[in-house]
């Protein structure tokens, strides 16, 4: 009992900036509030999501803007009270949070996109649900490299030592090229010292170990780093803004990425929630943001155009792709993240 | 004024520093000695753990060890470029000490992370320094200057300077001037009065002045984050990764307590010294 006012005293404690913040954006009685990714994926949602939600409901959404973590920290402190309506998160997040119990659940029947969904998108405890396929790829700069590289094993290649960039553990494709080294020498997902080893050289020699993903574009920009594992979205963003970035899928298969949507519990809105969830996962919904922001479509009626059909995890590219065990990377991350810093870093 | 009197002018302050400061700070507490179960979250058990780890694990105890090392480097090099610069403003003339408190002050109207992007434009391997130097042929691969003790230092003694100016500012600006005439007329060579009058009837400005930018340094945040990079982590950053990225709340609480417990004891020992050294006029 004490413990409990106690967690409850912590997590009012923690929310009182964020509800202050809150208390001043809250306008009317109607306003969805959704958490979700900043910069061209804003651009793409608010386009293909949010103005048709919009329009269709008659009611307004405000957004706040920050990564996976940040998301989950707020959702953390304000502890079942939540004042989101709707949070984008990877998957690993997502199950994280719903282990600590500070989700609500997600009524399939309510939403008329249900049936047109691949099942795999939905929580077995239908507490989230992938609104699309992202993958950890590699990018590679057209005008210093001629052939597109095949496999992860290209970014060790001699020939471009001091050009790659990687992502810092702490970024979803770090941690996911890590696990990719890792499988390629023989690790398994509760043993990644072989991965450790074969990637410390690469880290070490690279350009850099970015933690935002588009620290990339001014690397490929002036031409400083020849390839990178990225993530198709940005590089199909990139490559549309005239930069000389494409992707290539390694043939060991691109790792999966599949971001999320969930409905904290006490949040202020869940039917307009739902809703809105409902308009992500539509066909028009789907189709506007894989050709917008080259997002891989989990609505099965979606068709693609053959320029975005080569960009975004689709055909022979998506059944190729590793996808992780959310449950077993929300546990082992910290631990990821422990030995990346004390063996490959130091 | 009466003692009465003073509690009631002090009480609203107080009163705000305890219920948001203290009092969260306390509520914390408790979740310092709760285990973090990864993919579960924070535990109902206690522990101890997590304030064992930071000094039984080499890595955190390098970070630790890292931080003070920082936090003493860079008040060391405030002093020695802050006092010069500090006596000059006491002793020259009213224009000179007006362009040259402008100048100190006017970092300081700078939000930090463009401080500190500043220094990334300068510092970075392709930034302007190593630009220059490899035009000019004196180097040939960049210089590594950032994710590194160097671009740290550099960043954080350029930001705290100003604290020390102004605390030794207005320390050597007390030391009546008489009372160094009256030793240049003992014959006393203008080295021995700086160092047996003016040096230390300005120890207690050097000593809060130390104080001070060596706490802002060991707890600074932005600057180590820019120009630490991802690799190069001191315990504000770890305290940051450890809340924001591993969501480990109970071990970045526990590092955020040791750090408050360093704090602390840095200005409880400066006090002491400084008793000591004013035979407790201080």
């Amino acid at each position: 009992m004490a413990n409990r006012t106690l967690r409850l005293l912590t997590a009012t404690a923690t929310a009182l900036p964020l509800l202050l913040a809150q208390a001043a954006t809250e306008a009317s009685a109607q306003e969805l509030v959704i958490a979700t990714f900043g910069g061209s994926f804003l651009d793409a949602s608010k386009e293909c999501h949010i103005a048709p939600f919009e329009e269709a409901t008659g009611s307004e959404v405000d957004t706040v803007v920050g990564n996976t973590t940040q998301h989950s920290a707020s959702i953390r402190a304000m502890g079942g009270q939540s004042e989101y309506d709707v949070v984008y998160l990877d998957d690993s997040a997502a199950t994280q949070l719903k282990n600590e119990g500070l989700l609500a659940d997600i009524d399939r029947s309510q939403l008329t996109a249900a049936g047109q969904i691949d099942p795999r998108a939905f929580d077995e405890s239908g507490q989230y649900v992938v609104f699309m396929t992202g993958a950890t790829a590699i990018a590679y700069n057209t005008d210093l490299v001629d052939t597109p590289p095949t496999s992860w094993n290209d970014l060790f290649d001699e020939k471009w030592s001091g050009q790659i960039a990687i992502g810092d553990v702490t970024g979803t494709s770090g941690w996911q090229f890590l696990l990719a080294v890792n499988k390629l020498h023989g690790g398994t997902l509760e043993d990644i010292t072989p991965g450790l080893e074969a990637i410390k050289p690469l880290a070490q020699d690279a350009v850099t170990l970015y933690t935002q993903a588009d620290q990339l574009i001014a690397l490929f920009e002036r031409g400083e780093i020849a390839m990178a594992p990225w993530y198709p979205d940005r590089a199909g963003s990139a490559a549309d803004q005239g930069l000389p970035i494409a992707i290539a899928y390694p043939k060991e298969g691109a790792v999966g990425i599949r971001p999320t949507l969930v409905i904290p519990k006490g949040a202020p809105h869940p039917e307009l929630a739902l809703k809105y969830i409902d308009t992500v996962l539509s066909k028009d919904g789907q189709e506007c943001f894989a050709e917008k922001k080259y997002a891989g479509p989990v609505n099965l009626d979606v068709e693609l155009s053959d320029k975005a059909a080569a960009i975004v995890p689709y055909g022979e590219t998506l059944q190729q792709l590793w996808f992780l065990d959310p449950a077993v990377t929300s546990k082992e991350l910290p631990n990821w993240i422990d030995r990346w810093q004390r063996e490959v870093l130091r | 004024m009466s003692r009465l009197s003073g509690t009631a002018l002090v009480a609203p302050l107080v009163l705000v520093l305890a219920g948001v400061f203290v009092g969260p700070l306390l509520v914390m507490l408790p979740t310092s000695f709760h285990p973090y179960v990864p993919g579960q979250g924070i535990g109902t058990a206690w522990t101890l753990e997590n304030y064992i780890e930071p000094f039984a694990d080499s890595y955190y105890r390098d970070v630790i060890l890292r931080t003070l090392w920082m936090g003493f480097i860079v008040t060391a090099i405030a002093l020695l470029i802050g006092y010069p610069l500090a006596y000059f403003m006491a002793r020259t003339t009213r224009t000179w000490r007006a362009v040259a408190t402008l100048l100190v002050m006017f970092p300081l109207f700078l939000n930090l992370v463009v401080r500190s992007f500043g220094w990334i434009a300068l510092l970075s391997n392709r930034g302007v320094i190593n630009t220059w130097l490899m035009d000019l042929g004196v180097i040939e691969k960049p210089l590594r200057m950032m994710f590194d003790m160097t671009g740290l230092v550099i960043g954080m003694v350029h930001i705290y300077l100003p604290f020390m100016v102004f605390m030794l500012l207005s320390s050597i600006s007390r030391v009546p001037r008489d009372v160094e005439d009256a030793a240049a007329t003992l014959s006393a060579s203008p080295s021995r009065v700086f160092f047996f009058v003016t040096l230390p009837l300005t120890a207690p400005g050097i000593l809060a002045g130390c104080t001070l930018v060596f706490v802002l340094t060991i707890s600074a945040l932005v600057t180590p984050r820019l120009l630490g990079g991802p690799t190069y982590k001191v315990m504000s950053t770890l305290i940051y990764d450890e809340f924001l990225v591993k969501l480990d709340w109970p071990s970045g609480t526990a590092f955020a307590f040791i750090l408050t417990a360093i704090a602390l004891l840095v200005i409880w020992g400066a006090n002491r010294v400084a008793r000591r050294v004013t035979g407790g006029a201080w």
